[in-house]
């Protein structure tokens, strides 16, 4: 195992690239403090933190986006910092590449072309579309995908998007790759693509380093695990010799008690009915009830079809037939303007697309919704009352923030998801949509939306959830619903709640 | 430590921000010194009240403009409708014998109509409005061929002079409209439910369309005051000038957009302020006042006039970025 030499002096071995005692101070910040970290041929080293705790930082001297303050960089027994010349191109060609989970893709280009950009072959002057096409399908097949490489890669899933940067990072003879949440926005089966290939990776050799914040990940891929603090890096170690709960308390400094906060018991009448939904293509014939006080999920694949069912509701995605009704009132949703009016608001899963104006300041993101409540009789809007339901709005979210006219672009996820939460609040919404409420957030401020997501039923709100976590599902909701390529395949509560279960029937089983 | 970045990037921020914010204005103030001080007859009563004069029309449309690219769109109908509106105008006071006013309100109609067509291309044809609106222009420059033969139609009665040229207490009548027009706009913009909206439209379409905004609406709207903007400012230059001209605008789309992007709105919508169009319309005026009365022929003010503007959009780029 090449995560058991490593911790015990392994001679045979060089590092592929070694952060040694790097410091990075920006204006007032000091962002990397001390920190050294090395990386072995066929190591998986997972990157752990909360968000702001420098992980994206020290990514970021590495790949020789930045520059240590103190400190040196060392890759492949060159000290490059003091060298002089590392930049972001220097790193590509000593073979340290990283991947994010946003895509660095140009969707109008097909695979091979994104995979070779920069660099293509040339033969005679002219681009040789022959030679390259040879690569990538080789490329391809050492990574065990099948992917059309031929099609603009608009067209391709997400999971396919991200092979295709894989392959390209591969491409330049990578020694090391910097994976950076790449799988956030993946599904159980695409994941479990991403660990095959990762283990092909490592078995040719190749470092990884891994950042994600679904921590059981990282007991499927990786050897040893690195977390980090305020800029510091204080835990060090093999994931071998820890547990998920560890992990938690190292990451956040505390215990992490009661990740879920008991359900809510006081229930109350139906506030939604859903019946025979159906929409071309994405769903059919979906009947769901949710009563007041009450936590109801969605459980399902990618291309379930779950989405599109939020957005339905929400009035955002057309539907061909079936009805909703609202406290026993049959309604007719469709344009969001008429869900909001019904008392419908949903937090998207896109919050930086969907969810927020980014350059728009907190408060204005927060009473987007809710604007003709604070207009006054000259139609004028009242900035005063907005600024002051925005702080009341703040105060009760616990939002971490300085003044409510401060952008919201420099927030966290988390922050940022509070603030999405309270638009809704602020627009008296009663029924609340969630999709994949704690994507891209990290694991303290996650129980903390869950904390919120409770609070928020026992004041009588009524909550549907659709999230790729299955712990997430099985620790806030009442009743889970399982969709199956566009339709419910059963639904789950109280003992009958398993991961087994919901597993099965999600997988059409 | 993430609450203590927070704070300390808001702090730097305000007096950063405020500087930014408000580089427009010194520029104008800083430029308007430097010309009283080293270009002659520059400074003098006629001269000033002539520039604000002067950028007034211009200001106003540039205005119409601004609501336009605010929500992320762009206007290029005003090349020929200036033409149109000056020419329907002229038309209906001097062949058909309308009452000025009647006439004007004529004019305004038909802007807002011009501003339904692009919007309604724009938004429900789902056209880019840069060809909606180029399609619109490149019609209206048929039709006002085809309206006066390419003839100028003057010859307007004398009554009708006052609105361009007229005085109120020693200040021109355009820049008392340009004025009001201009907190008019402000408080819309600014004070408004509908001008938050536009903001939020521009700076995030889909996620105001979730937060409830009926954002084909508000861009509709931005097209048609676009349009009427345009119309206003048009038949203050025809009443200054006393004709209707097929031409009008041939030449002025190039000064619209670049007062736009120069007073600070982002061309990718979502980001602007009134006032920053108004002062980048005077800036845009000295320096036409200036080049003239330092000699300089048309040619090249043309030359320098596209420098700025490639400057202008470089800054723009470059302060997106951060």
């Amino acid at each position: 195992m090449t995560a058991a030499h490593k911790e015990s002096g392994h001679t045979h071995q060089a590092p592929i690239i070694e952060v040694r005692g790097v410091s990075r101070v920006f204006p007032g910040v000091k962002a990397l403090d001390n920190v050294s970290l090395s990386l072995y041929p066929g190591e998986c080293l997972a990157l752990l933190g909360e968000n702001g705790a420098g992980k994206s930082t020290l990514s970021k001297i590495i790949t020789g986006v930045y520059q240590p303050s103190e400190g040196a960089m060392i890759v492949g027994g060159v000290n490059v910092t003091e060298r002089g010349n590392y930049n972001i191109g220097m790193a590509q060609e000593m073979g340290v590449t990283i991947v994010h989970q946003e895509l660095q893709l140009i969707p109008e280009m097909n695979g091979i072309e994104n995979i070779f950009i920069g660099r293509f072959d040339r033969k005679l002057g002219m681009v040789d579309w022959k030679s390259m096409k040879r690569k990538a399908e080789e490329i391809m097949a050492f990574l065990g995908a099948d992917i059309d490489l031929t099609v603009p890669v608009k067209h391709l899933r997400t999971a396919e998007k991200q092979i295709i940067q894989l392959a390209k990072a591969i491409s330049v003879n990578a020694k090391m790759i910097i994976m950076d949440e790449l799988t956030a926005v993946l599904q159980e089966k695409e994941i479990a693509n991403i660990y095959r290939i990762i283990d092909i990776l490592k078995k040719r050799g190749m470092g990884i380093i891994y950042i994600s914040h679904r921590l059981d990940e990282i007991f499927e891929v990786c050897d040893t695990y690195a977390v980090m603090v305020d800029g510091r890096l204080i835990h060090r170690g093999k994931v071998a010799d820890v547990n998920k709960d560890q992990l938690v308390e190292m990451i956040i400094g505390r215990e992490l008690t009661q990740v879920f906060p008991p359900l809510n018991e006081n229930i109350g009448e139906v506030v939604l009915e859903v019946k025979g939904l159906t929409a071309d293509r994405a769903f059919r014939n979906i009947d769901l009830t949710l009563r007041r006080g009450e936590v109801v999920g969605i459980a399902g694949l990618v291309g379930a079809g779950k989405t599109e069912l939020l957005n339905a509701i929400f009035g955002s995605y057309r539907k061909t037939g079936g009805e909703i009704r609202i406290n026993g009132q049959k309604v007719n949703i469709r344009r969001p303007q008429d869900a909001i009016a019904h008392g419908i608001g949903l937090v998207p899963d896109e919050r930086k697309q969907l969810g927020l104006v980014m350059h728009f300041n907190i408060t204005h993101n927060t009473t987007l919704a809710s604007m003709r409540k604070f207009r006054r009789k000259s139609l004028l809007m009242d900035h005063r009352r907005e600024r002051e339901a925005t702080i009341e709005a703040a105060e009760m979210m616990k939002l971490n923030y300085v003044s409510p006219s401060q952008s919201v672009s420099k927030l966290s996820g988390g922050n940022q998801q509070k603030i999405v939460i309270s638009k809704w609040l602020l627009a008296d919404s009663d029924i609340l949509i969630f999709d994949e409420p704690t994507r891209g957030i990290d694991v303290g401020a996650k129980s903390e939306i869950y904390k919120l997501i409770n609070r928020l039923t026992r004041e009588g709100k009524s909550v549907i959830i659709v999230s790729p976590e299955m712990e997430e599902l099985i620790g806030l909701c009442h009743r889970i619903y399982i969709m199956f390529e566009g339709e419910f395949r059963g639904c789950v509560s109280g003992e009958d709640k398993t991961q087994n279960n919901i597993v099965s029937k999600m997988l059409g089983v | 430590m993430e609450l203590e970045l927070e704070k300390r990037r808001a702090s730097n921020k305000s007096l950063s921000q405020f500087l930014q914010e408000w580089a427009i204005l010194f520029i104008f103030i800083g430029l308007f010194v430097i010309s009283a001080i080293f270009v002659d007859g520059f400074f003098t009563y006629t001269n000033v009240i002539n520039i604000f004069r002067q950028i007034s029309f211009l200001a106003i449309i540039a205005l119409g403009q601004f609501f336009v690219i605010l929500v992320g769109g762009i206007d290029m109908s005003p090349g020929s409708s200036i033409g149109f509106f000056s020419l329907l105008l002229a038309g209906l006071i001097y062949w058909n014998g309308l009452p000025i006013g009647v006439a004007i309100v004529v004019v305004l109609i038909a802007a807002i109509v011009i501003g339904l067509v692009n919007g309604i291309l724009s938004v429900y044809g789902k056209l880019p409005a840069f060809i909606a609106t180029l399609v619109t222009m490149i019609v209206l420059k048929g039709v006002n061929y085809l309206y006066s033969d390419g003839i100028p139609i003057s010859g307007l009665p004398s009554g009708f002079k006052v609105l361009g040229a007229g005085y109120i207490g020693g200040i021109p009548i355009p820049v008392i409209i340009l004025i009001i027009i201009t907190l008019i706009c402000w408080v819309f913009t600014m004070h408004t439910r509908t001008g938050r909206s536009l903001y939020a439209v521009g700076g995030n379409e889909e996620a105001s369309r979730l937060s409830g905004i009926n954002t084909n609406r508000i861009k509709l709207l931005a097209f048609v005051i676009g349009s009427v903007l345009t119309a206003l400012g048009t038949i203050l230059i025809t009443s200054r000038t006393m004709a209707g001209q097929p031409t009008l605008g041939d030449t002025m789309l190039f000064d619209i957009i670049t007062i736009v992007v120069l007073g600070g709105t982002s061309l990718s919508g979502g980001r602007g302020k009134v006032f920053g169009v108004v002062i980048a319309a005077l800036i845009l005026g000295i320096i036409d006042n200036v080049m003239v009365l330092l000699g300089i022929g048309s040619y090249w003010q043309w030359i320098i006039k596209g420098v700025i503007l490639a400057a202008v959009v470089v800054i723009d780029a470059h302060s997106k970025k951060d």
